[in-house]
C-alpha cells in the first residue's frame, strides 16, 4: 500500500476515536509542553547569564577581608560598579592601604577602584529614603564598573561632593523625579547629581573621600572591596596567582587558610551557569516523565485500538492487505498521536515557556529572581527535537500494538466480534 | 487432477485436515476432505452448520492454513507462500463476499471498494475509474458516498459484491452471501452471482446451509462432520431471469 494511503488510514483512526485520541494526545502535550517550558527557560537563563559575564566584565577581579564563604549566588555586582553590600564581617580583618600598596606592586593590573559601601538615609524635597551609598576611587571607578551612563556622566578625578545615581533613585524611589543637577541630602551633607545610570537599582555613588565622612562607621584607609581591572584578560589566573601569593605573604598567611577573598567576575559567571546548567537538566528530567506517561498513553490507546480494529483488521488482510500494511497503519497512526502531541506541546511549552519566568521571579525569587525579565527563547533545536522526540515516542509506545495488529490471523480477526 | 477437458483445477483440496486444539481436545474441523474445482464453475458447499463448510472455505481464501494435507490454488500450494504473497494472491485470484457483509463502517461505499485496489497498489486514477464502474455493475452509481449505516442490507451487500469484482478476481468464494437478506434481496444477490458465473466466467464457490440456494449452483460438494460425501453436478439448476 502507498505510503499517502496508509497516512489516510492513519488519519482516519485517529477522527473516528476523537475522544479517546485526544485524552492520549493530551498527555503528550503536557509532557512536551512542560520539558519545552523547562528547556527554553534554562536557554533563557543560561543566554542571561552570558550576558551578564559580558556586562560585568571578564577581566576584573574582586577583593573582600574574610575567608571565602562559597555562595553560588552571592551578592555579585549587579546593578552598580560593584561590592554593594558589606563583605568582611570579621572587624579585626580588614583591607587597607597597605595591601592597596601591595596590589600596586603586582604587574599585569591595569587599574584599582577602592569601595566602601553602606546604608544612609537621604532627603529629597521634604521626603526621606534609605538607599545603598558606595563611596569609590572617583578617577578609576568610571573605567572599572561596568555600569552605563543614562544621563550625565561619571565620576571624575578631583570630584567632590557629587554623586551618581542609579536609575531608581531618579525614578521612581521619590514620589517626583529626580533630574541631573538637582541636589540631594544624604545624611547632613548635599550632594549634587551629575549622572543617572542606565540601571533600576537603587544605589548612590560618591568619591570614597565623601563616604567615609556619611558613613561613619567606617575607618579612613579601610576598605570594604577592591575591584582590580587586569591588563590581559587571558593572563587572569596567573595575576590572580600573583595577587594572591604577595597578599598572603604581606598577611603572613603564606601556607595558611587565607584572610581575603580573590575572585574573578568570570569564575563565578561560569559556577552560576554550572548551577543552571544541572537544575535545568534536573527539572527537565522531572518532565521527561510526563512524557514517559504519555507514551503510556499511548501504547493503552493503540492497544485498544487494534482491539477494537480486529475485525477491519481481518476484512483488510481477506482483500489483500499484507503485514507489512497493517503494521504501518497502526505505526503512523500511533507516530501521528505523537506528532499532533508534540506540534500542540510545543504552543503549550512556548506559552509556559513565557510565564514562567515571570511567575518564578514574583514568587520571591531565589536564583530565578534576575530571570524576570526578557523574552522566552525556544530555539529550532528545541523545536526539532520536541516534535521528533514526540514522533518516536508515538512510534515506540505503537510498536507492539501494531506487531500484534499485523501478526493476527485473517481468519481469527473476521471471527473477532 | 485434469477434468475430461485435460484442464488443471483452479482449486484442489487433497486429504486436507484442519485440526482446532480446544484446550486438551483436538477437534478436527476437516477429515481428509479432497475436492477439485475447476474454472469457470459455480460450485455450492453444502452441509450441516458444523460440518466444516465454513473451514473449507478459509482454506480456499489462503485465509487459513490446513493442519495435514495440501491446498491448491491456482497451482500454488498456500502451505509454502510466504504471508506477503499469500495476501498478493488473495487480493488478486480470490473476491469474499460475507454473510454479514463486513464493509468497514467509517468508510463510503466508494471508499470500501476501492481498498483491495489500494493493496494491490494500483494507479489511483485507474483504481477511481474501476470502483465506480463497478459499483455502477451493481447498481449503486447514486449511493457510492454512502457510508454503510446508510445504506440497507441488500445495498450492502452490493458493495461487498463490488469490492469482491473490483480487482477482477477468477474465484469468487460467497459465504452464507444470503443469509442476513430477505428472499427478494437474497434471489438478487443469487442472480447477480449466476450472471458473474454465466456472464463473466468467473468461478463461483458459495458456501451454503440452505439446500434451496443451492440449487442456483451448477455443482454440490456435500460435507458432514468434516467430510466431503458426496460431490454431485446439480441438473436442474434455477436461472434467475434478471439480469
Amino acid at each position: 500500500m502507498r505510503l499517502n494511503k496508509i497516512i489516510r488510514h492513519a488519519l482516519n483512526m485517529v477522527l473516528h476515536a476523537k475522544l479517546r485520541s485526544w485524552l492520549t494526545i493530551l498527555g503528550i502535550v503536557i509532557g512536551v509542553g512542560a520539558v519545552i517550558s523547562i528547556v527554553s527557560l534554562g536557554e533563557t537563563m543560561q543566554k542571561q547569564i552570558s550576558s551578564q559575564l559580558g556586562d560585568l566584565g571578564g577581566d576584573l577581579l574582586t577583593l573582600r577581608a574574610g575567608a571565602s564563604r562559597a555562595s553560588f549566588f552571592g551578592p555579585g555586582r549587579e546593578g552598580g560598579g560593584g561590592g554593594a553590600s558589606a563583605v568582611s564581617t570579621e572587624d579585626e580583618i580588614v583591607l587597607d592601604k597597605t595591601d592597596l600598596q601591595v596590589l600596586k606592586s603586582v604587574s599585569g593590573i591595569k587599574s584599582i577602584d577602592t569601595q566602601i559601601s553602606g546604608q544612609a538615609d537621604i532627603y529629597y524635597v521634604a521626603e526621606k529614603g534609605s538607599a545603598s551609598v558606595v563611596g569609590v576611587e572617583e578617577a578609576t571607578w568610571a573605567t572599572v564598573t561596568t555600569s552605563k551612563i543614562a544621563e550625565g556622566r561619571m565620576l571624575g578625578p578631583a570630584d567632590t561632593n557629587v554623586i551618581v545615581v542609579g536609575g531608581r533613585i531618579a525614578d521612581g524611589f521619590f514620589s517626583r523625579q529626580v533630574g541631573l543637577n538637582q541636589l540631594i541630602t544624604i545624611e547632613d551633607r548635599l550632594f549634587r547629581i551629575v549622572g543617572i545610570l542606565d540601571d533600576t537599582s537603587s544605589s548612590i555613588y560618591m568619591p570614597i573621600d565623601s563616604a567615609y565622612a556619611i558613613l561613619e562607621d567606617k575607618d579612613k584607609d579601610e576598605f570594604d572591596t577592591i575591584i582590580i581591572q587586569v591588563k590581559d584578560e587571558d593572563a587572569i589566573n596567573s595575576t590572580m596567582a600573583s595577587i594572591e601569593y604577595k597578599l598572603a605573604q604581606k598577611r603572613h598567611v603564606l601556607g595558611k587558610k587565607y584572610d581575603f577573598t580573590l575572585t574573578s567576575n568570570k569564575a563565578v559567571q561560569a559556577q552560576r551557569s554550572e548551577m543552571m546548567g544541572s537544575m535545568t537538566t534536573f527539572l527537565t528530567a522531572i518532565a521527561a516523565v510526563a512524557l514517559l506517561v504519555g507514551a503510556v498513553g499511548i501504547a493503552n490507546t493503540m492497544f485498544t485500538s487494534v482491539l477494537e480494529k480486529t475485525k477491519e483488521i481481518g476484512i483488510m488482510k481477506a482483500i489483500g492487505a499484507r503485514n507489512s500494511d497493517i503494521l504501518k497503519i497502526f505505526l503512523i497512526h500511533a507516530a501521528l498521536i505523537g506528532l499532533i502531541g508534540g506540534i500542540l506541546g510545543l504552543a503549550l511549552g512556548y506559552i509556559l515557556s513565557g510565564i514562567l519566568p515571570s511567575l518564578m521571579s514574583s514568587s520571591g525569587g531565589g536564583p530565578f529572581s534576575r530571570f524576570g525579565s526578557g523574552d522566552a527563547i525556544i530555539s529550532l533545536n528545541s523545536v526539532v527535537l520536541a516534535i521528533g522526540i514526540s514522533v518516536i515516542i508515538g512510534i515506540v509506545a505503537g510498536t507492539i500494538p501494531a506487531v500484534q495488529a499485523s501478526k493476527l490471523k485473517p481468519v481469527d480477526a473476521l471471527r473477532y466480534e | 487432477m485434469k477434468d475430461n477437458n485435460n484442464r488443471l483445477p483452479l482449486v484442489s483440496l487433497n486429504d486436507v485436515w484442519k485440526i482446532y486444539r480446544m484446550g486438551e481436545v483436538d477437534v478436527p474441523a476437516l477429515r481428509g476432505a479432497t475436492v477439485d474445482i475447476y474454472k469457470g464453475e459455480f460450485v455450492a458447499i453444502i452441509g450441516q452448520s458444523g460440518s466444516g463448510k465454513s473451514t473449507m472455505m478459509n482454506m480456499v481464501g489462503c485465509l487459513d492454513m490446513p493442519s495435514r494435507g495440501t491446498v491448491m490454488l491456482k497451482s500454488h500450494d498456500i502451505s509454502k507462500l510466504s504471508e506477503s504473497d499469500l495476501s498478493t494472491l488473495r487480493g488478486k485470484a480470490v473476491g469474499f463476499i460475507f454473510q454479514q457483509y463486513n464493509l468497514i463502517q467509517n468508510m463510503t461505499a466508494f471508499e470500501n471498494v476501492m481498498l483491495p485496489l489500494e493493496f494491490l497498489e494500483i494507479d489511483e486514477h485507474e483504481a477511481q475509474a474501476k470502483a465506480r464502474k463497478v459499483l455502477e455493475s451493481v447498481g449503486l452509481h447514486d449511493k457510492m458516498y454512502h457510508l454503510p449505516s446508510q445504506l440497507s442490507g441488500g445495498q450492502q451487500q452490493r458493495v461487498s459484491i463490488a469490492r469482491s469484482l473490483v480487482t477482477d478476481p477468477e474465484i469468487i468464494l460467497a459465504d452464507e452471501p444470503t443469509g442476513a437478506l430477505d428472499s427478494v434481496t437474497g434471489r438478487e444477490v443469487l442472480s447477480t452471482l449466476q450472471t458473474l458465473w454465466k456472464k463473466e466466467g468467473k468461478t463461483i464457490i458459495m458456501v451454503t446451509h440452505d439446500l434451496n440456494l443451492a440449487r442456483y449452483a451448477q455443482k454440490h460438494v456435500e460435507l458432514k462432520d468434516g467430510k466431503v460425501v458426496d460431490i454431485r453436478e446439480n441438473n436442474n439448476i434455477i436461472y434467475s431471469d434478471k439480469r
